[in-house]
């Protein structure tokens, strides 16, 4: 029971503060406009070559042309295929993209897990005593998920490693890298690792539909040896994961929507507007110590 | 001194007075024929004792910043690191650094080191990849730094997150110096798959000195910022001055053109307000006397402002100090509101343009919010519409464009000045990369004026050589006809500033004859009843 309660912590662990991260930098005052360019959002095809609506005469007079799907596009070719590491660092992408990709395939490997563990609750096994079930559906499941499970893990085995010896032997990154960055790639290998030896001996995944049920029903949840030591380890690094950099998937969300590609006008009336009033009622207790801070008579003093 | 290529983060905070690292010209980026022989171009130099003496050139032999002198005592040097540290702290405070604390945080703590900005970084590839010149290398000094005092471990888990920088004020002041190695140029932050930006931090860093310690290079702050908040201008002209010497130019415009014009000043109610960077007035009087001809044969209603700061678009608190940047912008609003005018027109400025339209967006509101926007539309419709009448044949030389990263990359304005090239320079030809991925002139940031003791040299050696390379490029077809003018168009007064400095210390102009200038320049130029040309190639030789 202890585990079924851990396991269910540690998922909410990681849902839960990984939206304070995203909540706290939501809440964080309006910055300066600091945008980048190429904005993709950018319409009538500026976005492509990293026009705005600043190269029109007047701008301020003319309806604004957000391009959405231009927008779309470029995140999705960040976020599913890192796109700016393949085209500026094709060696490390090959590695990284292996880490990220395995990761997405086991996010659909724990989707189809869950769908296989409704499916037999609902009456239909996965697996009978002879094999797996001959029903079109269940054999689908079962074949997904072996597919995702296996291709998943060994992804993430092999960016994971691949990054640490990657960043253990080139120079470049060697000096940057620091012992938590290498504890990082560690821990998520160890977790792949340990997820592989369970395979091994449970090639069906069954453990993981067991598992899945157990979280549905509030059964308590069977585990020992590696099988325990897997799950145990799987859930520190989900809790983990939100407390490190390795969120990055929430701050790249803020890098990129609203840093980089945030270049809404102030225009009388917009809500950018109401912003900087609301910004300028803001009295700090304490002020930067340079001289030119201080009141004019003191700085005519010094 | 250590190896340019095995410098370590760490090693900032060497406690020694080793210099950290030393140009070698045989490692420094090779630049294309006619300057593929090292005699082509001025040896290095070694830094003068007195001003190892005096300032910082701990880090690698250049001064960047003029104020930033050596303690003198024990207690000075304790004064420097406390004042860091009460600096660092109000960085990242939301009460103190509200305006950037949002994407400061984000770049400070998801680096992945994954080194991909490298290659995107102009000094870092010009100086023959000196590892002290890594875009990450500064930002993870400060990253480790800020660690080190910010989260307060102990023992291991110091060492866990690589929190490993000695502190002491030689660190302090190499740190300071690192923070003007950069261009601020941006051009790392496209390439970040993170979206991080290593500019922004060495801002911020800038920031810190500045607006705690009170320290920030002359030309920027004492006779930058606060030279203009006093008398107008940060080349120090005053209204009288202005007055003068907008005569002067009305004389030149009809000495060059017989065009009689009155440059119309002050004038209340006007559609337009141009603004300029004031060292035009000064340096390139060809430049606001050009606009002047295009306004008034185009017929727009405009005028120039003779009030405090309305006649100086520059806006230097950009490049290192929030506070002073806000003043000026709120002060060049002021002008154009007194005016009347419906809109301001930022002449070619890059660092203006983005100041004016771009950050200064965000600190007005109501009626003090005048609309902002760039000259470059408004001539790419003057040109295109054919409200000039134009003859590109009067510019049959090889043109090339640089562009200015805070008109392209801070602003997204690409396609207008291609539209008008195209249309009036017959032999334009692009740099490559070009647009949102040029490459800064090196002159960025305020490196442009900030010319005392060695710093032109790392300018010119430096943070200037990708730009030469580009120019020499551009112009191969013609780099060895010393009889075919070469125009490099930088509608960009710092820009410009780097140009001519590049120039010179290469003796371009005088061995290949390649030019340098703005862009209305060459608008008027190919004025079809121009009896003479506007742009004079031997006058600059």
């Amino acid at each position: 029971m202890l585990l079924l309660i851990f396991v269910y912590l540690s998922i909410f662990a990681f849902i839960f503060m990984s939206l304070a991260k995203a909540i706290t930098f939501a809440k964080m005052p309006m910055h300066g406009r600091w945008e980048l360019y190429p904005v993709p959002k950018e319409g009538k095809g500026r976005g492509e070559y990293g026009g705005s609506y600043m190269e029109e005469v007047e701008w301020w007079k003319k309806p604004r042309e957000i391009s959405h799907a231009g927008e779309l596009k470029e995140m999705l070719k960040e976020m599913l295929f890192i796109k700016n590491l393949f085209e500026n660092q094709r060696p490390l992408w090959w590695i990284s993209y292996s880490l990220h990709l395995g990761i997405y395939i086991l996010f659909a490997w724990a989707f189809l897990l869950l769908v296989g563990a409704i499916t037999e609750l609902s009456g239909l096994p996965i697996v009978t005593e002879a094999g797996v079930n001959s029903n079109g559906w269940a054999s689908l499941v079962y074949y997904a998920t072996f597919l995702t499970g296996v291709i998943g893990a060994l992804l993430v085995a092999l960016g994971s490693a691949g990054l640490f010896f990657r960043r253990m032997t080139l120079e470049s990154m060697k000096k940057y890298t620091t012992p938590q960055d290498y504890f990082n790639l560690l821990f998520i290998f160890a977790v792949a690792f340990t997820g592989i030896l369970v395979w091994i001996s449970d090639p069906g995944f069954n453990y993981g539909r067991d598992i899945m049920k157990s979280l549905l029903t509030f059964s308590p949840i069977e585990a020992n040896g590696i099988l325990a030591i897997h799950i145990i380890l799987l859930g520190i690094l989900l809790a983990y994961i939100p407390q490190s950099k390795m969120s990055h998937y929430v701050g790249k969300y803020f890098t990129f929507h609203k840093v980089l590609w945030e270049n809404e006008p102030n225009l009388p009336g917009s809500e950018i507007e109401k912003k900087v009033e609301e910004a300028k009622k803001f009295k700090p207790s304490r002020n930067w110590s340079a001289p030119h801070f201080q009141p004019a008579e003191k700085q005519s003093k010094e | 001194m250590f190896d340019n290529k095995k410098i370590k983060p760490q090693d900032i905070g060497n406690s020694s007075d080793e210099q950290l690292v030393k140009l070698k010209q045989e490692e420094l980026m090779d630049l294309p024929a006619p300057y593929d022989k090292p005699e082509m171009e001025p040896e290095l130099t070694e830094p003068k004792d007195e001003w190892k003496e005096e300032y910082c050139t701990l880090l690698d032999g250049y001064v960047g910043i003029d104020t930033l002198t050596r303690p003198k005592t024990k207690e000075e040097e304790e004064d420097l690191v406390k004042k860091f540290l009460n600096g660092l702290e109000k960085a990242f405070s939301d009460e103190t650094n509200r305006n950037y604390i949002q994407p400061l945080l984000l770049s400070f703590e998801y680096c992945a080191k994954c080194n991909t900005c490298s290659d995107a970084c102009h000094v870092y590839q010009a100086s023959g990849k000196n590892e002290l010149y890594r875009p990450i290398f500064r930002s993870e000094v400060f990253r480790r730094l800020a660690k080190q005092h910010l989260e307060k471990k102990e023992g291991f888990w110091k060492k866990f997150i690589g929190a490993d920088i000695d502190l002491d004020w030689r660190t302090v002041a190499r740190l300071g110096e690192l923070a003007y190695r950069c261009n601020l140029c941006r051009r790392c932050a496209q390439t970040c798959p993170l979206g991080l930006d290593n500019g922004l931090l060495a801002r911020e860093i800038r920031k810190i000195f500045s607006q705690e310690l009170g320290i920030a290079p002359k030309p920027l702050h004492e006779k930058g910022t606060m030279l203009q908040l006093k008398t107008g201008s940060s080349t120090g002209i005053t209204k009288p001055a202005l007055l003068d010497m907008i005569e002067f130019i009305e004389e030149e415009i009809e000495d060059r053109t017989g065009k009689q014009i009155k440059i119309p000043v002050d004038k209340k109610g006007a559609d337009i307000l141009l603004t300029h960077n004031a060292g035009e007035f000064m340096s390139w009087p060809e430049n606001p006397a050009a606009f002047a001809i295009i306004f008034e044969e185009a017929g727009l209603d405009w005028t120039l402002s003779s009030d405090m700061i309305g006649y100086d678009n520059v806006n230097y608190g950009l490049f290192y100090d929030d506070a002073q940047a806000k003043k000026i912008a709120l002060e060049q609003f002021k002008a154009a509101k007194r005016l009347g005018v419906n809109r301001i027109v930022i002449g070619e400025c890059g660092h203006a343009h983005k100041a004016a339209a771009v950050s200064a967006n965000r600190m007005v509101s109501g009626e003090d919010n005048i609309p902002v926007e760039s000259f470059l539309p408004l001539l790419r419709d003057l040109v295109v519409n054919k409200k000039l009448k134009l003859d590109p044949s009067k510019n049959d030389f090889p043109v090339t464009l640089h562009d200015p990263c805070n008109v392209v990359r801070m602003m997204g304005i690409v396609k207008p000045q291609r539209d008008i090239l195209k249309a009036i320079a017959p032999q334009f030809r692009e740099m490559t990369p070009n647009g949102v991925r040029n490459f800064c002139c090196g002159g960025g940031s305020g490196f442009a004026i900030m010319n005392y003791m060695n710093f032109p040299e790392w300018r010119n050696k430096v943070s200037s050589r990708m730009k030469f390379k580009q120019v020499l490029e551009a112009f191969k077809d013609t780099a060895d006809k010393p009889d075919i003018p070469k125009y490099i168009c930088a509608p960009c007064s710092n820009c410009k500033g780097a140009m001519r400095d590049i120039l010179e210390y290469y003796e371009a102009t005088e061995k290949f004859n390649i030019h340098y200038g703005g862009l209305v320049e060459l608008v008027v130029n190919a004025l079809a009843d121009l009896e003479e040309p506007f742009i004079d190639f031997d006058e600059a030789l």
